[in-house]
């Protein structure tokens, strides 16, 4: 591994923990879990396919990023909503954050996809 | 009453947690796979059985002929090879077009049903162009099918080993531009096949006969008692019939196979019922005999339950749903908020083989679709489409068990021809 590449991944596993660590601190523990389920999808599934390590460290922050601002953007609407409606609110948030969270996840993850180099074009270009 | 529901909902959200992980383990076996150097398939030319290819057709006019023109196109040698048409009672000028292909090649037969017999399900047109077939090796396409010209030396090849009884190639969505519908049946096939199959097959699970792309050792077939009549998913209680005899099921994953696949929701509805109607009959049937067999090993029993149960996903979502929102509402606890979450991740699954999102994303990334992936958000609209159709189809089931009144009525998906335009020779 080139030192250069050793030094975008510390800097990266740095950037995606301090978004966790906000996403703790400042938002709450349901937003770290759903960070973490991306981050683990990501790093397990996306880091085997082809594509050049910085490329896919920076979709990894780029998600991260999307995430904490997702997860502040609706924590933000709880606190409204619940100090307009009472208690019932947090209890709908409960219910509806994984699932608003999903919709990011999914649409990001299979964006990045796209974006990646194609197996099946990497193996032509590797014959010819 | 509430530690009650907890416990329910703490169920639910396991199995649907062991699917989830099941499809996680079979994203990474594929995507290993495929990073390792392709497997070298040699085509053994020296082994080349009798083969008769069987066609069921019931008012196929608008899309046999192209089938049928492939068969001649074939490389296979035709002495060894007997396509049997069975023309299922066809009110249309199907029976015409197979006898005129017939009339021209020796080794193409029609039979001819009558009302009286034929259109009681493509089960009991099977059973009649079995008894007619000679070959050692049976496979059937179905009457809108279009396959590859080598299609049965890559499906013969794998009859060499005698442990496996059946073969399954690859089916792949020809009118796949066609709309929204036919492309997220095509996002479908592709979880289901270049995964699901794939790693099931590496990892020695239950491969699974799909109906049509695919064949069987004529002796396990009549040892078997051939198709089932009274099952609508014939095909998976044929898979099942194999593993409890001791075979097993071979995925052929480069002998492609393109079907045309239904272009609107109402055709999905009607096809998706009948499915998952038949395969939750054969989870009442074939459930307790995979617990018992000793021809499965544990893995193979752990993943045909898993397999036999998928259509009742979309009820266990459902339910864990309806469970869940009052848990959190009157008793929001760490343990219901924490399983919660798997609860959005299954939404993003297919019905068929509750593929998840990321299992379909993979597929689609290693069959190089780029476009295609950008429809994986839509999976959820399938998932909330299937739940009312997996639901009626168990409760219809159950009524019918109830009143002991098991009618299977086939409905046969119609095929119009829209995927002819799409064959480049």
């Amino acid at each position: 591994m080139k030192l250069g590449n050793i030094l975008v991944s510390v800097l990266s596993l740095e950037a995606i923990a301090l978004c966790l660590i906000a996403s703790f601190r400042f938002i709450n523990i349901e937003s770290t879990v759903m960070l973490l389920i991306f981050n683990f999808l990501f790093a397990s599934l996306t880091f085997q396919l082809n594509g050049t390590l910085s490329r896919k460290l920076s979709m990894l922050i780029l998600g991260n990023i999307i995430g904490l601002s997702w997860n502040f953007i609706f924590y933000f609407f709880e606190i409204t909503g619940t100090i307009q409606f009472g208690k019932i609110f947090d209890a709908f948030y409960t219910l509806f954050n994984p699932l608003l969270n999903l919709m990011w996840i999914v649409s990001f993850w299979s964006l990045c996809l796209a974006a990646l180099p194609n197996i099946r074009n990497v193996k032509t270009e590797a014959k010819a | 009453m509430i530690e009650a529901l907890e416990v329910l909902f703490l169920l639910l959200t396991s199995l649907m947690i062991a699917y989830l992980t099941r499809h996680y383990i079979f994203t990474l076996t594929v995507l290993k796979r495929a990073k390792q150097t392709e497997k070298t398939t040699l085509l053994l030319t020296n082994y080349k059985p009798t083969v008769s290819i069987l066609i069921p057709a019931r008012n196929e006019e608008k899309v046999i002929e192209r089938l049928l023109q492939r068969m001649i196109e074939l490389t296979y040698p035709k002495d060894k090879l007997q396509v049997i048409v069975i023309d299922d009672a066809s009110s249309d000028s199907t029976g015409k077009i197979a006898d005129k292909y017939s009339g021209q090649h020796s080794f193409m037969e029609v039979l001819h049903r009558d009302k009286t017999k034929g259109g009681q399900g493509k089960a009991s047109a099977m059973n009649a162009g079995f008894k007619h077939s000679t070959g050692e090796i049976i496979l059937c396409f179905d009457a809108d099918y279009y396959p590859q010209k080598d299609i049965v030396e890559k499906l013969t090849r794998e009859f060499k080993d005698p442990k496996v009884g059946a073969v399954q190639g690859r089916v792949v969505v020809l009118n796949e531009p066609q709309n929204m519908v036919t492309r997220l049946v095509a996002l479908e096939r592709i979880g289901g096949y270049r995964v699901d199959q794939e790693a099931r097959d590496n990892l020695g699970l239950i491969a699974q006969f799909g109906g049509t792309v695919g064949g069987f050792r004529r002796s396990v077939l009549e040892s078997l008692g051939g198709w089932d009549e009274s099952i609508l998913a014939e095909d998976t209680d044929l898979t099942f019939k194999i593993y409890l005899a001791g075979y097993k099921v071979c995925y052929v994953g480069d002998a492609e196979c393109y079907e045309e696949a239904v272009d609107n929701w109402k055709a999905y509805s009607k096809q998706r019922y009948r499915w998952a109607r038949g395969h939750m009959q054969c989870c009442f049937k074939h459930s307790l005999k995979v617990l018992k067999s000793r021809n499965l090993g544990a893995k193979e029993k752990i993943d045909g339950l898993l397999l036999l149960n998928v259509y009742f996903m979309p009820i266990v979502v459902l339910l864990s749903f309806v469970i869940g929102v009052p848990l959190i509402f009157f008793d929001h606890s760490m343990l219901v908020g924490a399983l919660w979450f798997s609860v959005p991740i299954s939404l993003y699954s297919f019905v068929g083989n509750f593929a998840p999102f990321f299992e379909v994303g993979i597929g689609a990334y290693l069959d190089g679709r780029t476009r295609t992936q950008c429809l994986i958000p839509l999976l959820i609209v399938t998932f909330f489409y299937n739940i009312p159709i997996c639901t009626k189809a168990f409760l219809d089931l159950l009524v019918s068990k109830i009143l002991r009144k098991d009618s299977n009525i086939w409905v046969k998906t119609s095929h119009i021809g829209n995927g002819n335009s799409y064959i480049v020779n």
